[in-house]
């Protein structure tokens, strides 16, 4: 009991939210803790009521019924700046310059003025653009004024991070930077929330996940948890000019889950020896180059758990032979 | 939202960006400049009126119970109104004699004359007049009667002094009665007076709709970018609606102010000499009697206070408005209603601006989305009890408390909706159950 405290106390607890909007369920019922200090990844389909979450926990959205506490207090009794928020919905002052609109946005959460532009040039130096302090927003590209958002959620110093689809729209360099930004704010002691569909990035940064669907959480819990209580394995193979292995099915208890040029995806049964497929690849007479046993991919968790059968949905649906015609 | 965020210093925050937004921006100096430069020009509608006011004739019926009083006054003050004239032009006075005095006030009614002078003698010898002014006589043609009245009294007294030496003379008293204007049951206005009033009336008319509907519409243009750039999306988190509705009003509200304080001071500049510019133009007879002498103190506060309130109640119901649409081109048919309104309270001030205060009028000068176009109004050429003025500010001040709230609510509402139009019932339901 008194450990189960000492978890909530310094958690960021969802206990039972719901919210409907007029006739349609926004959130039903979900719940789950994301501990303080840690990159937690809060994933879930389109509409599965993500922002909605995040909306609630800001205090711009009430929820119908539940409780959100974090460090023990009620949200509603927490002050704004506790809270740092990079919206899906991006946007930012067009005729304001970079500087004007962080110490702006900072000044709301209560930073003196002077404090607000000596951190915002910092950090736009850390980000490597200090040049842009002095530009207008609609002189930026959509990605450099993604960093500029991304600079506003955090210049007030908050305790916790709320980061919805945080990558979307980034190049790779900027993706890089961002999750060094991530990394580093979590070793200050930040906590971290952040929605995305990138499984890669919740599979390198986060140590936590939750997975929602139609306003649940369906499952949640520490991510090597979370993948071993999927209960299946994976063996992850590549072979030289096949990527299709089309000689599985006459492999006992496996499936293809995802094929690909560097990996192929291959899920077993309970009870079926990961080997058994090595041995029939070598009994072809295959070029092997890679061949891994593990837990199920996150993507693979969270296709399990938002009930799309990945057969049906990640390949291409057959064209009917006149329609291909015509 | 059940966080109760204190009002400062967020909302000065937002007012403060609001402010430098509107004043910096190339759309806010030239809106000014050209605004400016028509306040002048309308500063000037005295000399422009004079110019052209030159070449009328102002008619005048005159009856006295005397006879030989009546004629004196018919032949000789229009000698007198007539002797400095331009000879290409008409005489800018014709006097008639009228039957009786009623006679002489009823053809102001009908328009056939603009003013009426009836003289009587009194036992004493003694002339006393009672001047009638209409509205379409000009306040210096009107003190230029008056002088006249004692140009009379003089040769009235030169010829019974002839007839009966040694009485003294005595000045003539003159009564000025606006036959037509203001007027509730009280004492009429002094006909120079209400001419200054009603200029100043359709100036400050015309402002506060300026004032009201385009700057309410600065808010609700401001609500709609934000959501547009989808920036609102950042401030909605850091700040409470509360202070985002309020710090936008006050914010534009003072823009508002700067750019209203820098199309009157010139304007006040040009009324202030317009004096000396109609007697450079038109010589020393031609003066013009400022307009600004109505503009007394009492009644600058209270139109400050109108401008303040009425503005404070359209603007924050122009944020609301704004914040129920996702598209600039869908603002003007949200706003279009409280426009309307707007249209509707103007409309109703220039008819007050006669200076009737039928009962439609007066009942509009206490709706509180009307009272800052129709008290108003009534202030500046009508007589006001100060219990109606008490009753009009309070419920313009409970209106907009009412408002703030109702507002709020709404926009906290509003401002999420992407893409989407909120219908009547989502706003029922924003008001009654806030987020």
């Amino acid at each position: 009991m008194g450990s189960t405290c000492i978890l909530r106390c310094v958690s960021l607890v969802l206990d039972g939210l719901s919210k409907r909007f007029g006739q349609v369920p926004a959130l039903d019922g979900l719940s789950f803790e994301a501990p303080r200090g840690q990159i937690f990844g809060f994933l879930g389909a389109n509409g599965a009521g993500k922002t909605t979450t995040m909306r609630i926990i800001l205090g711009v959205l009430r929820a119908d019924s539940g409780t959100i506490r974090w460090g023990g207090t009620l949200h509603d009794s927490l002050p704004r700046r506790v809270w740092g928020y990079l919206p899906e919905e991006r946007g930012l002052y067009p005729r304001m310059t970079i500087l004007e609109q962080l110490v702006y946005f900072a000044g709301l959460y209560g930073v003196p003025r002077d404090q607000a532009a000596r951190e915002a040039r910092a950090w736009l130096a850390r980000f490597r653009v200090p040049e842009f302090a002095d530009r207008r927003a609609d002189e930026l590209s959509k990605g450099n004024q993604q960093k500029v958002q991304f600079l506003a959620a955090v210049l007030h110093d908050p305790e916790v991070l709320l980061m919805d689809e945080p990558f979307t729209g980034l190049d790779p360099v900027n993706v890089a930077l961002l999750r060094e930004a991530f990394l580093e704010l979590r070793d200050r002691g930040k906590t971290i929330i952040f929605s995305t569909h990138q499984m890669d990035a919740v599979e390198a940064m986060c140590e936590s996940v939750a997975i929602t669907d139609r306003g649940r959480v369906v499952v949640g819990g520490p991510i090597r948890e979370v993948k071993r209580a999927a209960g299946r394995r994976m063996v992850r193979i590549s072979i030289d000019g096949d990527h299709r292995l089309e000689w599985l099915s006459e492999v006992p208890g496996t499936r293809l889950i995802r094929p690909g040029i560097d990996r192929t995806e291959v899920e077993l049964d309970a009870g079926v020896d990961p080997e058994a497929i090595l041995a029939a690849a070598i009994a072809r007479g295959a070029h092997i180059r890679h061949f891994e046993i593990a837990d199920p991919s996150l993507e693979q968790v969270f296709i399990d758990h938002v009930g799309r059968p990945a057969d049906e949905e990640l390949t291409l649906a057959t064209v009917p032979a006149e329609d291909s015609a015509a | 939202m059940s966080r109760s965020d204190p009002l400062m210093p967020n909302t000065l925050i937002v007012a403060r960006r609001e402010y430098l937004d509107r004043v910096r921006s190339r759309m806010f100096h030239v809106s000014t400049i050209v605004l400016a430069t028509l306040a002048v020009l309308v500063a000037f509608i005295p000399i422009f009126a004079k110019a052209v006011d030159r070449g009328t004739t102002t008619r005048v019926a005159v009856y006295s119970s005397d006879p030989q009083l009546s004629a004196t006054i018919v032949a000789n003050l229009g000698t007198f109104l007539n002797q400095q004239h331009d000879p290409g032009r008409a005489d800018p006075y014709a006097l008639t004699a009228a039957s009786s005095e009623d006679a002489a006030r009823q053809s102001i009614d009908q328009g056939a004359a603009d003013a009426a002078l009836v003289g009587e003698r009194a036992p004493t010898g003694r002339l006393d007049f009672r001047f009638y002014t209409g509205e379409g006589i000009a306040a210096d043609r009107s003190q230029l009667i008056n002088v006249g009245t004692f140009f009379i009294a003089i040769l009235d007294y030169t010829s019974l002094n002839r007839r009966a030496p040694g009485q003294a003379f005595t000045f003539p008293t003159l009564e000025t009665v606006a036959a037509s204007g203001p007027s509730t049951g009280a004492a009429p206005l002094d006909s120079a007076d209400f001419a200054g009033r009603r200029i100043l009336g359709i100036v400050f008319v015309v402002l506060i709709f300026i004032i009201l509907v385009i700057y309410g519409m600065w808010v609700a243009a401001g609500v709609v970018a934000e959501k547009t750039s989808r920036v609102m999306e950042l401030i909605i988190s850091a700040a409470s609606a509360r202070q985002l509705v309020i710090g936008k009003v006050l914010g534009i509200g003072a823009a508002g102010a700067t750019q209203y304080v820098a199309v009157l001071v010139p304007s006040l500049l040009a009324l202030g000499l317009e004096n000396r510019i109609a007697t450079a133009l038109f010589g020393p007879g031609d003066a013009i009697s400022p307009s600004l002498v109505a503009l007394a103190p009492p009644l600058v506060l209270a139109y400050g206070a109108y401008f303040v309130l009425g503005f404070a109640l359209y603007a924050l119901i122009y944020a609301a408005a704004g914040s129920l649409v996702s598209r600039p081109e869908d603002l003007q048919v949200m706003a279009l209603p409280l426009s309307l309104i707007a249209i509707g309270g103007y409309f109703q001030a220039v008819l007050a601006l006669s200076g009737g205060t039928a009962g439609f009028i007066r009942f509009a000068s206490y709706v509180p989305f009307w009272s800052p176009f129709v008290m108003m109004t009534r202030l500046t050429v009508g007589r006001v009890e100060p219990g109606e003025l008490v009753l009009s500010y309070g419920l313009l001040v409970a209106t907009i408390a009412v408002t703030v709230v109702i507002a709020t609510r709404v926009y906290a509402a509003g401002v999420l909706l992407y893409g989407q139009r909120a219908g009547l019932r989502e706003v029922v339901e924003a008001v009654r159950h806030p987020a």
